[in-house]
């Protein structure tokens, strides 16, 4: 009988993604010091560059093409000085997403994640 | 009238029934159902008993070649009722789009469309004791909690009900030989009979009509069956195997003059772990990971693609379940913060899910059921299934996938990871729904199908197949509620054919 379509009961390996951290209102306190770059106007869309550098180094292991100044060229010609969240609405809304680390994400938000993994 | 049992009937007995009907499962159960206080005489040979019994379960032994598949004996069982004595009751209708030619697709299309059989839907559901016929209509009432918010796009929020036998006190899912054991003692123009294993189709002379079946039991009875008519319901797999069996007078066996019987086998794939998905907001509803009652139903939502998503990106069937809790490694972390950062939502309550799918294959004719030279107890030859799964299916399962996560990072209630990527990781982790499916597909062209739109074997005025193997294409909703419609439509054909 295969009520479920797997033999092993579900919920056995109950993992709640307990999110310290996660807390969007949490990060934006932390400020960290970083040395300048060329990109800063970029990177400082991202709401915390340390795990945005993860998932930026995710993209890379995978994308080893990737030249940071072209690629800040064309985010910032993204942007065109919108809001973050704006842009990537769009984005999803015409379906442009990539995976970085398998992770679906829109294109903006995985450039600017291996602008800072490259920073 | 008492099930009869074959071991008792003489050798070289010759029974003479209006209509004999080959298999006691949810086909074969549901038609001398439909049948019922007719003038038409009916015998029905079981193979099993009412219970399992080992011997007769090994008559289904076979081998498997290809990508991994279920050993053939145990993706079925050969005993009164038949799969659904082991069935999971997982039960949805077949989508319009399912019926449709499409250019894309090989070897697509029904010979009617799904009004054909959506009248028998009601009947259907009631034998499979599924409650109302709600299915996607579910989503307009009352639900034990939210559904998953996932915007305009290419995916919706999509119903399975289940079936469940009510006179079980653990409400297993119908299972049909114990569940209509008794209504079909008490049908007066039906014999039943148990033990009786059909070795052989008959043809006659001219090789347009069914002459006879030869019966043998397994304690070494033989006798004959001259009937009328025929329905093969012996099940997906095995209706392919007595056709191609019975060679004596047309070598390729009864109905393949046109190399197509056992060809075109299909099953829905069923990658588990295939991809994880992120709610952003909390806990999603009980009712994506397990089954809930609401509204006389008992049921679990799936997510699935539009059909005209499907239709606009040239898609196959899938039918998404929510299965457990996972944890996240630290990059799954960081993409939760980023994301959820970026677009400005509070990830705090975040839970994370693997995700299983029933998925549709391409019909191939090379995915298919042979006899080999081995032979069963009673000198049947057996079978081989040579099984495929082409990449094609794989990446537009992909598809489906990258529109789920585009609609849950866009709707801002989630989003996903795929978990698969190569061929031999999709593999691994491959699993199979035990529904088998195509072998004697339907088509209005002899040529390309080995029944017609009625379900009667080409060129074989009083032969007919009922059961998933006439599915010229396979959706990916489960075959039993839509095998059993199909049966009924069949019933009202039979009625016609015998006035
Ligand atoms: C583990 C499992 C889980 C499943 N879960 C689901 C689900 O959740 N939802 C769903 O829709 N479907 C499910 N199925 C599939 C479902 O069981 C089948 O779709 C259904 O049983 C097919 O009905 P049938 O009558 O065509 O064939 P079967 O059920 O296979 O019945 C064929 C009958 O013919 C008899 N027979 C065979 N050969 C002969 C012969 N030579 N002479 C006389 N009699 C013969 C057999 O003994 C058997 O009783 C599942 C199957 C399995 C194995």
């Amino acid at each position: 009988m295969n009520r479920t379509r797997r033999n092993v009961i579900a919920g056995a390996s109950i993992a709640v993604l307990a999110a310290a951290g996660l807390g969007y209102e949490g990060w934006r306190h932390l400020a960290k010091g970083y040395p300048p770059t060329p990109y800063d106007d970029l990177l400082s869309l991202l709401p915390d560059r340390e795990p945005a550098k993860q998932v930026g180094r995710a993209f890379l292991t995978a994308n080893s093409g990737f030249v940071p100044a072209r690629a800040a060229g064309a985010l910032r010609q993204r942007i065109a000085g919108r809001p973050l969240s704006t842009v990537l609405q769009d984005e999803l809304a015409q379906g442009d997403i990539i995976e970085a680390g398998h992770w679906l994400l829109p294109q903006t938000l995985v450039g600017l994640c291996a602008l800072a993994a490259k920073s | 009238m008492a099930f009869i049992d074959a071991r008792q009937i003489p050798d070289g007995t010759e029974l003479t029934p209006d209509l004999a009907i080959i298999g006691g499962g949810p086909a074969g159960i549901t038609l001398a159902l439909a049948l019922a206080n007719t003038p038409i005489k009916m015998l029905l040979l079981e193979s099993g008993g009412v219970e399992f019994d080992a011997a007769t379960q090994a008559l289904y032994a076979g081998e498997e070649s290809g990508v991994r598949y279920i050993p053939l004996d145990a993706t079925r069982l050969r005993y009164l009722g038949g799969g659904t004595n082991h069935w999971g009751g997982w039960s949805r209708p077949l989508d319009r789009i399912d019926f449709e030619r499409r250019d894309w697709l090989p070897f697509s299309g029904w010979p009617f469309p799904r009004e054909e059989i959506e009248p028998y839907f009601a009947r259907a559901q009631h034998l499979i004791e599924a409650g109302p016929f709600l299915y996607d209509k579910l989503a307009n009432g009352v639900l034990p909690g939210p559904l998953l918010p996932l915007g305009k796009g290419g995916l919706y929020n999509s119903f399975f009900q289940f079936s469940q036998w009510h006179g079980n006190p653990q409400h297993l899912p119908t299972a049909f030989g114990h569940r209509y054991s008794e209504q079909l003692k008490r049908i007066p123009n039906l014999q039943l009979m148990l033990h009786a294993n059909v070795t052989g189709l008959r043809l006659a002379k001219d090789v347009r009509w069914l002459d006879h079946l030869d019966v043998a039991t397994l304690s070494g009875r033989k006798f004959t069956v001259k009937p009328r008519h025929t329905v093969l319901a012996c099940g997906g797999i095995e209706n392919a195997r007595l056709l191609l069996a019975s060679n004596d007078v047309i070598a390729a066996g009864v109905g393949n003059e046109n190399d197509l019987v056992g060809r075109y086998f299909a099953d829905h794939a069923i990658p588990r772990d295939n991809a994880t998905v992120v709610v952003f907001g909390g806990e999603i509803a009980g009712y994506y990971k397990t089954t809930k009652d609401a509204q006389g139903a008992h049921f679990r939502a799936t997510i699935s693609p539009t059909e005209a998503f499907r239709r606009d990106r040239q898609l196959l069937g899938a039918l998404i379940t929510v299965e457990q809790h996972v944890g996240l490694d630290a990059l799954g972390q960081a993409a939760v913060e980023t994301a959820s950062g970026a677009l400005g939502i509070n990830a705090s309550e975040a839970h994370a899910y693997s995700l299983g799918v029933g998925l549709e294959l391409t019909p191939d004719p090379d995915r298919r059921v042979m006899l080999t030279s081995a032979r069963d107890a009673l000198g049947m030859p057996r079978l081989k299934l040579s099984m495929t799964i082409a990449d094609d299916d794989l990446a537009r399962y992909r598809e489906v996938l990258n529109e789920l996560g585009r609609q849950l990072l866009a709707s801002k209630t989630g989003m996903l990871r795929i978990d698969r990527h190569s061929r031999a990781d999709w593999l691994s982790v491959m699993d199979w729904g035990n529904h088998h499916l195509g072998t004697t597909r339907m088509h209005d062209d002899a040529k390309q199908g080995v029944v017609d739109a009625n379900s009667q074997v080409h060129g074989l005025a009083n032969l007919f197949v009922a059961g998933s193997s006439v599915f010229p294409t396979y959706s990916a909703s489960n075959p039993t509620l839509n095998l059993v419609a199909l049966t009924l439509r069949l019933a009202d054909h039979l009625k016609g054919v015998f006035r």
